[in-house]
């Protein structure tokens, strides 16, 4: 689980060309959108196409449950564990 | 129409400031390959970061040009092949099947600069977008006029930018490209301001080939020169910019 948040946060930097941000700058707890790290409704979606090319999950536009995977480093880490096995 | 040119903001081919301008219409230096980009500090690094070197390049310019009318004033934002950099992107995305990137698609349409520029600035003012082959630059200047005029405007920002094709367009463009922004601020001429003109006619030589050198560079070298007048042909047309003082 570990090696898996440290390449999700490492993807979240990449693919939102977040400058100046390191994967240990990104707490596993904190919100990604708005208050936390600060993201927007087009990283959401940029993510969501990155998660989905990344590791192969489906992922339901707009649904209450992205809503909730996509809200820390850990929600996405065990949506990607569980959508996996 | 008569009018006069407020703020005039160019950066490209390695020339940064009026200075660098001003050298160059005197024949001093000439353009280089550098590829330095503005810095864009004011510009908040969660907003920065979505900033290609064509959109870094388009809102340096309009920034610094528009100055005090920021907020409030009406735009053209002209280019002759956008952003093709991500036009490309996407183009090979979805050649290869892949899922396409939802900010790449966002930003690469034609006004996308021009909306960046309005969020950035939160100028709800009337802008529009145009491209219109070599002669991109001065048909800019044209769709400015017209808006200062039907709509009397106090002044209008022109904003002009231009990179590098992607390599796989190279062969179908034969102008000698620099990746350059030069934004302009307009405004009917007044008293004692410098004069401009333009006027524009079809070309009758039926010219086979288009100018090596881009408009906006021979823009720049009769703005910063002494000259009274520059003449521009394009394959379609013969264009004339005339100043004078009132």
């Amino acid at each position: 689980m570990n090696n898996l948040s440290e390449e999700v946060k490492q993807l979240i930097i990449e693919t939102l060309d977040l400058e100046d941000i390191e994967p240990a700058d990104i707490d596993d707890e904190d919100a990604l959108f708005v208050d936390g790290l600060g993201l927007d409704s087009i990283d959401a979606l940029e993510l969501g196409v990155a998660i989905k090319k990344a590791y192969e999950v489906k992922i339901d536009n707009n649904s209450d449950d992205s809503k909730k995977h996509f809200y820390s480093v850990k929600t996405l880490c065990e949506f990607i564990a569980a959508s996996r096995t | 129409m008569d009018f006069t040119i407020k703020q005039c903001v160019a950066w490209g081919g390695g020339l940064t400031t009026i200075q660098d301008w001003q050298s160059y219409a005197q024949g001093e230096i000439s353009l280089s390959d550098a590829q330095e980009l503005p810095p864009l500090k004011q510009i908040p690094a969660m907003q920065r970061r979505r900033l290609s070197p064509f959109a870094k390049l388009a809102l340096h310019c309009a920034l610094s040009a528009a100055d005090e009318c920021i907020t409030t004033v009406p735009s053209v934002f002209a280019s002759r092949h956008g952003d093709l950099i991500k036009t490309n992107k996407l183009i090979n995305d979805v050649a290869a099947k892949e899922d396409l990137s939802p900010t790449l698609f966002g930003l690469s349409v034609h006004n996308a600069v021009g909306g960046l520029f309005s969020i950035y600035t939160g100028n709800k003012a009337p802008l529009t977008a145009i491209s219109a082959g070599e002669d991109t630059f001065f048909t800019a200047i044209i769709d400015a006029l017209c808006k200062l005029s039907a709509n009397e405007y106090s002044q209008v920002l022109v904003v002009f930018t231009e990179i590098l094709v992607p390599e796989i367009y190279k062969k179908y463009v034969a102008q000698d490209e620099v990746a350059i922004a030069c934004a302009l601020l307009l405004a009917p001429a007044g008293q004692g301001d410098e004069v401009y003109s333009l006027t524009l006619q079809a070309n009758e030589d039926h010219q086979q080939i288009e100018n090596k050198r881009m408009q906006v560079l021979d823009f720049l070298n009769f703005y910063y020169s002494n000259s009274k007048q520059v003449n521009v042909k394009s394959k379609r047309h013969s264009w004339q910019l005339n100043r004078a003082v009132s």
